[in-house]
């Protein structure tokens, strides 16, 4: 098929690049204002990020957050989406919304063998009522034409990049690109919502190399790196990224869904992309964990009970932040989040506002290591604190992704 | 009256209550409640029902911005459950101030302090002469007298409520077991006034409310005669747990602040406590009407109504999981100033309730108590301008007498928030999340983004992605193509 010229309704904004690595800062500018790159988006599945308000998710420094396609098209629906008038004022978020639904709910969904994909689409039965349905490419952009979102994804054929089914690998990927085109055909508000494009190919680089070729030919506003952090080993999925950042083209922000870690971050930022998104911060602070540059701390864990220190001393947090510092924040302890966590919503809130700054004011900090060219040093800062300064405990897969771009951890 | 000469004879931090207007010994009544470093209370008023510290749904930093109350009430029972084996964190914070710091409350909201939640649950082991017990988190745990002092004195909150001998949970009380009430509830009180007196000047000091116990006048006559004679000046209110026998109250407390720890059920329950003179309140149907999803909607006085008497009478409350609600982009309450008023829409609050998203419980109680908040200010003009009785009359003629019943599910209920005794034959507090250990297996396997790369991953379902899951178990896909029905027209035939 013919690359159709796409109108865009956003601008990437390069501002710098490391010497060294393939880390890039940027500004995108997006139809409800400009969100710094590398990013990192909250997940806010259902319209509404973990018990936050929209002003409290605000605070957190967050411009673009996500909402799930699938989930708002099922709760509360298309049709109220369209009385209320979108996702936006559904939510009153006055920021950046970005739909996805293939990362989460619809690979589930497909590993469990519960949905079928055909080239019309995936069929699946309603969770309300056990009636078959059948999203297809036009219908998912139709929702999201009506949720609004600024920036949507394309409907994509995920399979787990595990799967050593070869054939069926190649299929998912061909299939992917038809459905881009079938999506970019059903795209109504171009001029108002990027669409970008998924790239598929599990961990078989030349699939990969493949798909990107055509992807790109398509000329979307933004790309995507889909299917990954499905189980596949870590530095499988690092080759996947590196190859195809190294294919794309460098005036557009580059997304990898699904991702996560903090040490994730950092590594894929080095490898030239600029977006994530992941629900495991949100979700691990309903369980009482709370992301720090140390790790992770089970806040829940007994000797937390009398520790009177902030979450992260230093962190700039409202629930870290003393209440004599300027702004004030509230000074709370670990011994508090012991308290109140798992026994109170607040106590999941409180948690959520922490580890969602957390993975900001990393990406913040990351991209001003770019900005002022020192994000090696940034990248080794980084994990000696993650690793208390301990290089025989850095992941291997890290320490090789990162020697790929020109850091190497194990030296000085 | 109003006794402005007193206040030049107390020491700096102690608390005032003025009495601005009365009107009979018992009507209801206008005061004002004060303490240096605090904001003033005009009473009636209520104060924020705390668990575990915090407003039920509400964290730190929005009970800062978005919550009008000068006050709140804490129970010790919510601090110490690690009592007796180990010191309860909390006293081990060694700050000044130690729980309005630990809690991150605002420097200038008042807190009183009790032993027992509001309502408290009842426990299986009664009280002792020595011991009162207490439904912590972890279970049932008994604290002394001794203990209560100590601990009240490290938490250094403003007010604290002695400890009253009050068998919870019992159906009826023999005649012996009242006068041990009266008796245990009066060497309490004077131990707690003894143990302050030894608090060194300049230390902080608190002050404390009297509990008037639920049994008649003459059972605990002993009681209060020792309060009226001995122990008057040392107190500075008095919690009442049965509001009707307030014209039992001797005539030299009459002054004194009243806390009710008479639950209301209704506004309407409200009010008649308030008529009859009652000044302080904590209302648990705030967040129990939030957790059931019902915004609250009425006012004091009511509107005014042209309607004829035939007109069916106005609910307190709407049940917002009601499907009506789903495309309303309308307030909770028109014309209400609250957060979720004001930010956002009935629409969304419905959303949030049937997605179970934890926003929609924060929004509902900012409101209700935006609403209680608003009932109390009119309350307040409404004795002010001499026309509360007709105003009462004409609120139960144009509400229902009840809240609303619950449809919907609420939060996951904790054990310290329901009567254990419940627990052999009532039904589930929480639906059951998961069926088969089958199933369970399989969606662990399923969840998350690396499945057991890390220990604390693997026991986690992804909450998020379970939605859309549920009841899709076992069915085979094939069979039913047949059916199938294609959800866009357009799309089908282009590949």
């Amino acid at each position: 098929m013919a690359p159709v010229p796409m109108p865009s309704a956003l601008t990437f904004e390069l501002l710098a690049k490391c010497s060294v690595t393939k880390a890039r800062a940027a500004t995108l500018h997006l139809p409800h204002g400009p969100v710094p790159l590398p990013i990192f988006m909250p997940v806010a599945t259902q319209a509404s990020l973990k018990g936050l308000t929209p002003d409290q998710l605000a605070d957190t420094g967050c411009r673009l957050c996500l909402n799930n396609t699938y989930h708002l098209g099922l709760k509360p629906g298309q049709a109220t989406l369209e009385a209320v008038g979108g996702a936006h004022k559904l939510q009153a978020w006055p920021h950046n919304i970005l739909t996805a639904d293939s990362t989460g709910s619809f690979q589930m969904v497909s590993l469990l063998k519960l949905a079928q994909v055909t080239e019309e689409g995936v069929r699946f039965l309603s969770p309300h009522d056990g009636t078959p349905m059948l999203l297809t490419p036009e219908h998912s952009i139709s929702l999201q034409n009506t949720i609004g979102s600024d920036i949507i994804m394309q409907l994509d054929d995920v399979i787990a990049t595990t799967s050593p089914d070869h054939a069926r690998m190649l299929e998912a990927m061909q299939r992917s690109v038809r459905w881009l085109d079938r999506c970019i055909d059903a795209h109504a508000h171009p001029e108002r919502q990027n669409l970008f494009c998924i790239i598929q190919g599990g961990l078989d680089l030349e699939l990969r190399r493949q798909c990107t070729a055509e992807m790109v030919a398509r000329d979307t506003p933004g790309i995507a790196i889909g299917g990954l952090s499905g189980g596949e080993a870590k530095d499988a999925y690092c080759r996947v990224v590196d190859t195809c950042t190294g294919l794309l083209p460098e005036k557009k922000p580059r997304y990898v869904m699904g991702v996560g870690y903090p040490e994730d971050l950092v590594v894929s930022v080095a490898l030239g992309a600029d977006m994530f998104d992941c629900v495991w911060p949100t979700r691990t602070a309903r369980f009482g964990n709370a992301i720090t540059a140390h790790g992770v701390l089970n806040l829940r864990n007994a000797t937390y009970a009398t520790d009177f220190r902030a979450i992260e001393p230093g962190c700039q947090c409202p629930c870290c932040r003393p209440a004599d510092a300027k702004p004030p924040g509230l000074g709370l302890t670990r011994a508090y989040i012991y308290h109140v966590t798992a026994k109170e919503t607040a106590g999941a809130h409180l948690l959520t506002m922490h580890n969602v700054h957390y993975q900001l004011d990393l990406m913040r900090r990351a991209r001003d290591a770019i900005l002022q060219d020192r994000y090696p040093a940034f990248v080794r800062e980084f994990f000696a604190a993650l690793y208390a300064g301990d290089r025989g405990k850095y992941p291997e897969w890290a320490v090789v992704a990162l020697r790929g771009v020109g850091v190497d951890l194990l030296r000085e | 009256m109003t006794q402005p000469a007193r206040l030049d004879q107390l020491p700096p931090e102690m608390l005032d209550f003025a009495l601005l207007k009365t009107t009979g010994t018992l009507a209801a009544r206008l005061g004002r409640l004060s303490l240096p470093g605090r904001s003033n209370i005009l009473t009636p008023a209520f104060l924020g029902n705390t668990s575990r510290g915090v407003l039920p749904h509400i964290s730190p930093d929005n009970f800062r911005k978005l919550v009008e109350l000068e006050g709140v009430y804490m129970a010790l029972e919510d601090f110490v459950e690690k009592h007796p084996q180990k010191t309860p964190p909390i006293l081990q914070f060694d700050v000044p101030d130690p729980l309005r710091r630990f809690v991150a409350l605002p420097k200038d909201t008042l807190v009183v302090l009790g032993a027992r939640r509001q309502p408290p649950i009842a426990t299986p082991m009664s009280n002792t002469n020595a011991e009162v017990t207490l439904s912590t988190s972890v279970g049932f745990r008994s604290i002394s007298s001794e203990y209560y002092t100590a601990a009240v004195r490290k938490l250094q909150p403003d007010i604290v409520v002695g400890l009253a001998d009050i068998p919870y949970g019992q159906e009826s009380i023999g005649l012996k077991r009242k006068d041990k009430m009266s008796d245990r509830t009066e060497s309490w009180l004077r131990d707690l006034i003894a143990k302050r007196a030894s608090i060194e000047q300049g230390d902080p000091r608190f002050s404390i409310f009297a509990p008037i116990l639920p049994i008649d006048r003459d059972l605990q006559s002993w009681y209060l005669e020792h309060l009226v004679d001995d122990m008057v000046d040392q107190i500075s209110g008095v919690a009442i747990y049965d509001a009707y026998l307030l014209d039992d109250l001797p005539d030299e407390l009459h002054a004194l602040p009243r806390l009710s720890c008479h639950m209301p059920a209704s506004p309407q329950e409200l009010l008649r406590q308030i008529s009859l003179g009652m000044d302080l309140f904590t209302i648990p149907f705030i967040s129990s009407a939030t957790d059931a999803g019902i915004s609250l909607d009425f006012t004091f006085p009511a509107p005014q109504s042209a309607e004829s008497d035939s007109t069916p009478r106005r609910s307190l409350g709407v049940d917002m999981w009601l499907a009506e609600h789903a495309v309303a982009v309308t307030p909770l309450t028109e014309g209400c100033a609250c957060y979720a008023c004001t930010q956002h829409h009935r629409a969304y609050i419905q959303h949030l309730l049937s997605a179970k998203e934890m926003l929609g419980w924060l929004l509902l109680q900012l409101h209700n108590h935006a609403v209680l908040s608003s009932f109390f200010a009119g309350v307040r003009a409404s004795i002010a301008a001499g026309t509360f009785d007709a105003d009462v009359a004409a609120f139960e003629a144009f509400y229902e007498p009840a809240l609303p019943a619950k449809t919907g599910q609420g939060p996951r209920v904790r054990g310290y928030q329901f009567q254990s005794a419940d627990h052999g034959h009532a039904a589930r507090k929480n639906p059951k999340a998961f069926r088969s250990l089958d199933e369970l297996a399989k969606l662990k396997a399923m969840h998350g983004q690396q499945p057991n790369r890390k220990p604390q991953m693997q026991d986690v379902i992804d909450d998020e992605a379970l939605v859309g899951l549920v009841q899709m178990e076992g069915v085979d896909p094939a069979v039913q193509l047949e059916s199938l029905k294609v959800e866009d027209a357009d799309g089908d035939d282009k590949a």
